[in-house]
């Protein structure tokens, strides 16, 4: 601890980062009224330091501003104006060079030192680089056809290379990977993905189901090499301009671009430059602070709680939400803890239907029991686990009809009937499925007329239209039944018709 | 039979207010039995002639047994009602309110209007409370009626007419949009105008948690789960942002705060948006397409989308729609409300308000203050300040600091209000309870002192419908012997309590009044007189008195079209920020209920439950067959429904039309609102009626 340090006013909190999870903190903070402005005296000062360039921005996104259904600007999740109208220090551009848990303060590249009394680390993670050789050139920077696939700029970036490009190899086989490669099928490039496991998403689903996502894929112009790793880029051999991807299958890929999609990992090395104790993320307790020092905190996809990391936006908001809690209420006794998250995760591509609810694999081995309905004719394979009534995973490929209730089912915990994870595979059942017989079939005493609850057979009885009206008020409310009393009407006159030239013959 | 000349009027009922000419047959030799017919009314623009059957059946309630005729007073050697005469029963009200005050100040006495209640009934209600009893305790049930689309209104337009246009414009729009509305079962005339849209190649949106023959209307129905339609709202945003979809040049032109709008929707993506509401993420989409391709997109809430806690920032999240598709204002298109009951809209300008003096003014703002005290002839600083609202009010009926006594006028409180149990215990803590009615409502069963009160058609009046058409009925038979308008309770009450200004009872001569003391205010009726309305088929407000020497006024049909009432003239983009529903479901309470209407009954069933020809099957519990199976329920079997604060044992009712985690109660007889959560709007203070977690048992 410092000594020499003149006392602060108030608490200064400290967030690394400004993706999603530090976003969703400072709006949780700010919902709490626990920062501090000009015009309140309690209160954090909130500071936020973000190393990218452009405001806070929805990540998740990025692959829908890649296909061109969603416009770049619309991705903003807060203006800068924003956090100056709420008292919050926002600084772009300010990358983190290490942290002095001794000194409270971290220092950023350029030298500032920012000084906390909380420090949160929402660093997020950064891609993985799969180990093909070729793709870092001598000096440590990226091959210039590769790109990863993580930021606003990586987004751009690759957006601008489309123009010049025909072909792209897309690396890895998850949901990040099949959005990319969809979205650059959309573009109208040429894509190939590669896949080192024998199936499609094979982390959440099984191999059918992945088997019909390769082929919902193929018949959407993408072609998938799954089973096989890229191993090295090289120059194309017919002479050629632009690199090629080779396989370790034999196969070699030509191709403009390569996208690296093959997974992420925590950012931990500010926390572990700083002494804090990190496995696979930064490890935290139930109240999201380091296991080391309790004045550290961490959340989102850097953190690690009870053994584990997500990838997923959810549980890191509702990090943020207890955070935030904890935050606000740091002089009470009471604390909110966080106990993990269920996780829905949906494939975000036009024309690609894929839910994943929970960790089926996890929850079979806990001893679920599976329903499933598979039609890899129609391209569709779902499947229920379900565990003392609830679901408790679901993987839906190629027919998401009622993914929405099986999701609320899955959110809620509802306990099912025996009969109902099987119905909520099937078709959904209307009302009166038999019932295309058109209304001269009605039975005399159906309601055909809600507004002034007339029968049917009170309209048999009127001879027009006039009369149905006169007497039975019937057509004069809402007016709905009116082709219903006509239909009525006329089967009516059929039938006396049919009657008179019969007893005519 | 002989019929007699027919009377122009409007029905008893909803805020469409259908045109009807009242005939009166003499139904015998004896000169008194005088019958009412009721027959159509072709040239009145709302409903055509057209009536459902609860308008069919009005005059079902003339002659009836059931109604009320003479004033009763409960004895209290045997605890029973018992018959008394007028100047008997005004006189105890008037001796026991005075000695409340005098113990416990004027706040001892509470009123409580109603809805239904004539804008010259409201009016004076409110001047009888802050003028006679001069109590802040006033409020009414429309605040669990369209409440919260008032206070949107308020917030985004500087003004709040349910509609800011007539009704036959939706004809004209190319897409409408209902969010929470059951219009052909509860104002099944208005349905036609839907039809006549779809004929004309227009298309209909239904947003509801159950497929009503509203929804069988629909070209596209969405099934969002009960109390997140707010959520979906920030979704459609979300993707008429992504898409470039916003109409940027009226954004810019007409109105402020889109860009915190813009970026709270950033965050609501599709699938985050079916996560949370159960609605697809191609659902969605196909509504964005939809109303991104529409020239003319009209939004319109009904209670479906007002009664939560978040009601009022539901609605707000729609108004955002209408406003970033560049749609208020503009020609066939825009945003409205569908209000509920008959006179939803001028019962919340008048002063029955807690918060409000006449002409939609606001009591906390002196200048208002000093118009009305001088319009009445009191002094400003005599008016009490702002009182309690609805619920709030009943929830303090007889606690440490809250009324001991009740005036009830139009209003079921018993099976109207939410948490009802509790509601009802509170009524019975009161030292004093007054209710005016036409027949023993289960409110007034509870009543120290009952009033019988006359009831439409056999009284003048206007009242203003769900478009802010100013309408006048028209007495067209005598009442039964014994009755007396509201209007008279309350001028005997006055006069007996020493007010210091004199009450009329003759309904022109107050609506004049009520003009001048609107003069000015958002609701300016200035203009409006009996003799114009029954010439134009009504007026619209505002209408101000026009100069003399000056045409007059045309009153405001359509609004909004130059600019808004905000002080700069732009309507106001507002973040909602979704929360979801006050109770969420939960292991012992694990369904969604949700509560309405059904086509035969009005309101808490008071006037319909007694009317022969309409069916009264009493309460159901709807639920789907899958929830059905799931726990052993039968259609037609009983089932008992269980929240926190109650139960209620009624019929299954299996449909398929109903989201499977969610059961529906009607809520017109007692018991549903036993069930109903009494968390409250925080600015609108509107109940949760619609969304609450419950359980279901065989």
């Amino acid at each position: 601890m410092s000594q020499d340090r003149p006392a602060a006013p108030r608490p200064r909190l400290v967030v690394v980062g400004s993706g999603m999870a530090a976003t969703r903190l400072v709006e949780e903070l700010v919902a709490r009224r626990a920062v501090a402005t000009s015009s309140t005296s309690g209160g954090l000062d909130v500071t936020v330091l973000g190393d990218e360039h452009a405001p806070p921005y929805n990540r998740i996104l990025l692959s829908a501003v890649l296909e061109g259904t969603h416009r770049p600007e619309a991705l903003t999740l807060r203006s800068e104006e924003w956090y100056a109208e709420h008292g919050v220090d926002l600084r772009l551009g300010a990358r983190v060079l290490g942290v002095d848990r001794e000194r409270r303060d971290v220092m950023l590249v350029d030298g500032t030192l920012v000084e906390y009394d909380t420090l949160v680390l929402a660093t997020g993670s950064i891609p993985s680089l799969p180990p093909i050789r070729g793709l870092v050139r001598m000096d440590g920077s990226l091959h210039e056809a590769v790109h990863a696939f993580r930021s606003l700029a990586d987004c751009e970036r690759l957006l601008a290379a489309l123009p010049g490009s025909r072909r792209a190899v897309v690396v890895g086989g998850g949901l990040l990977g099949l959005q990319v490669a969809r979205a650059l099928g959309v573009r109208g490039i040429q894509t190939e993905v590669v896949e080192g496991a024998e199936h499609l998403l094979h982390q959440q689903i099984s191999a059918p189901a992945g088997r019909i996502l390769t082929r919902d894929l193929k018949k959407l112009g993408v072609a998938v090499y799954t089973g096989a790793r890229a191993v090295r880029l090289v120059e194309r051999t017919d002479g050629s301009d632009g690199p090629a991807l080779r396989l370790d299958n034999g196969f070699t890929l030509d191709t403009d671009l390569v996208v690296l999609t093959a997974g992420g990992r925590p950012s931990t090395a500010l926390a572990r430059g700083a002494g804090l104790e990190v496995r696979r993320g930064i490890v935290v307790d139930d109240r999201l602070a380091s296991v080391t020092d309790p004045s550290v905190h961490a959340l989102g996809d850097c953190a690690e709680h009870d053994g584990r990391t997500t990838g997923f936006v959810p549980p890191a908001w509702e990090q943020a939400g207890i955070l935030a809690a904890n935050l606000s209420t740091r002089l009470c006794d009471e604390s909110v803890r966080y106990d993990g998250t269920r996780v829905v995760a949906r494939l975000r591509a036009s024309d690609l239907d894929v839910a994943v609810l929970g960790d089926a694999r996890a929850e079979l081995d806990a001893g679920g029991e599976v329903v499933e309905v598979a039609n890899p004719i129609a391209g569709s394979h779902r499947r229920i686990v379900v565990r003392d009534g609830r679901i408790v995973a679901a993987t839906l490929v190629g027919d998401l009809s009622r993914v929405g209730l099986i999701t609320q089912h899955f959110d809620r915990r509802t306990v099912l009937g025996p009969h109902e994870p099987g119905e909520l595979l099937l078709p959904e059942r209307t009302g009166d499925a038999g019932n295309g017989a058109g209304p001269w079939s009605l039975p005399d005493d159906a309601e055909v007329c809600a507004c002034a609850g007339v029968t049917a057979g009170r309209i048999r009885a009127c001879s027009s239209l006039e009369q149905v009206r006169d007497d039975t008020r019937a057509t004069t409310g809402c007016g709905g039944c009116a082709s219903t009393v006509r239909q009525l009407l006329s089967r009516r006159t059929d039938t006396a018709e049919l009657a008179t030239a019969q007893k005519g013959t | 039979m002989a019929r007699m000349d027919a009377t122009r009027t409007h029905c008893p009922y909803c805020s469409l207010q259908c045109g009807m000419a009242i005939s009166r047959v003499a139904t015998g030799s004896a000169a008194r039995r005088v019958a009412i017919e009721i027959g159509p009314w072709a040239e009145f623009p709302v409903n055509e002639g057209a009536l459902c059957r609860k308008g069919w059946t009005a005059g079902g309630l003339r002659g009836s047994r059931e109604r009320l005729t003479s004033p009763m007073v409960r004895d209290r050697a045997t605890g029973e009602l018992r018959t008394a005469s007028w100047d008997e029963a005004l006189d105890l009200v008037a001796r026991r309110i005075a000695v409340l005050q005098a113990a416990h100040g004027n706040d001892a006495v509470a009123v409580f209007g109603g809805g239904g209640l004539t804008n010259e009934k409201a009016y004076q209600l409110g001047r009888f409370a802050r003028v006679a009893l001069g109590t802040s305790q006033i409020d009414y049930n429309g605040r669990w009626c369209m409440s919260s689309a008032a206070s949107a209104g308020n917030q985004a337009f500087g003004v709040d007419r349910g509609l800011p246009f007539p009704l036959a414009d939706v004809e004209q729009a190319d897409v409408v949009v209902l969010v929470g509305s059951n219009l052909a079962e509860t104002m099944p005339p208005a349905a036609r105008h839907l039809d006549r849209l779809r004929e004309r190649g227009g298309k209909v949106v239904v947003i509801d948690p159950r497929l009503t023959p509203t929804g069988e209307r629909a070209d596209l129905l969405l099934q969002p789960v009960p109390g997140t339609d707010l959520a979906l709202a920030l979704g459609v945003l979300h993707l008429l942002d992504a898409q470039g979809a916003v109409d940027e040049e009226y954004v810019a032109r007409r109105t402020t705060g889109f860009d915190d709008v813009r970026r709270a929707a950033a965050a609501w993506w599709p699938e985050r948006v079916e996560r949370t509401t159960g609605i697809a993420t191609d659902e969605l989409h196909a509504l964005v397409a939809l109303l991104a391709s529409a020239d003319k997109v009209m939004v319109l809430t009904a209670r479906g989308a007002e009664q939560h806690a978040q009601g009022t920032a539901t609605v707000l999240g729609w108004i955002d729609v209408a406003l970033a598709l560049g749609m208020p204002g503009k020609e066939y298109a825009g945003y409205g409300c569908l209000t509920g009951q008959g006179n939803g809209q001028g019962g919340r300008e008048h002063g029955q308000k807690a918060d409000q003096l006449p002409g939609y003014r606001m009591i906390d703002d002196p200048a208002a203050r000093a118009h009305v005290a001088q319009v009445w002839g009191v002094a400003p600083e005599s008016l009490p300040g702002k009182g309690r609202s609805a619920y709030e009010l009943l929830d303090a009926l007889g606690q440490d600091g809250g009324p001991k006594a009740l005036l009830v006028h139009a209003s079921n409180i018993v099976v109207s209000a939410p948490n009802a149990t509790h509601v009802t215990r509170r009524l019975e803590a009161l030292d004093l309870l007054v209710v005016c009615d036409i027949v023993m409502s289960e409110t007034a069963a509870l009543a120290d002192v009952v009033l019988p009160v006359t009831q439409w058609a056999e009284e003048t009046g206007t009242m203003t419908n769900l478009e802010g058409r100013v309408i006048l009925r028209q007495r067209a038979v005598t009442p039964p012997e014994g009755v007396r308008s509201d209007l008279d309770v309350i001028a005997g009450l006055a006069e007996r309590l020493g007010s210091p200004i004199p009450f009329s009872t003759d309904p022109e001569e107050i609506f004049a009044e009520l003009g001048r003391a609107s003069a000015g205010g958002k609701a300016d009726y200035s203009g409006i007189s009996y003799e114009r309305i029954v010439e134009e088929q009504g007026v619209f407000w505002p209408c101000p008195a026009a100069p003399a020497g000056e045409s007059p006024h045309p009153g405001t049909p359509r609004m909004f079209a130059d600019s808004f009432a905000t002080p700069d003239g732009r309507a106001r983009f507002v973040v909602p920020e979704y929360v979801g529903p006050a109770e969420e479901p939960d292991p012992s309470y694990p369904l969604h209920l949700t509560t309405g209407r059904v086509l035969s009954q009005y309101q808490s069933g008071a006037q319909t439950r007694r009317i022969r020809d309409l069916p009264d099957e009493g309460a159901f519990v709807e639920m789907h067959p899958m929830l059905a199976e799931r726990i052993g329920a039968h259609d037609g079997r009983p089932v008992v429904v269980r929240t926190r604060r109650g139960e209620l044992k009624a019929p299954a009712r299996i449909v398929t039309t109903i989201r499977p985690d969610t059961v529906f109660v009607p809520f017109h007889w007692v018991g549903a609102n036993r069930l109903t959560n009494d968390a409250l709007d925080p600015s609108s203070r509107m109940p949760e009626f619609k969304v609450c977690a419950a359980a279901v048992l065989v």
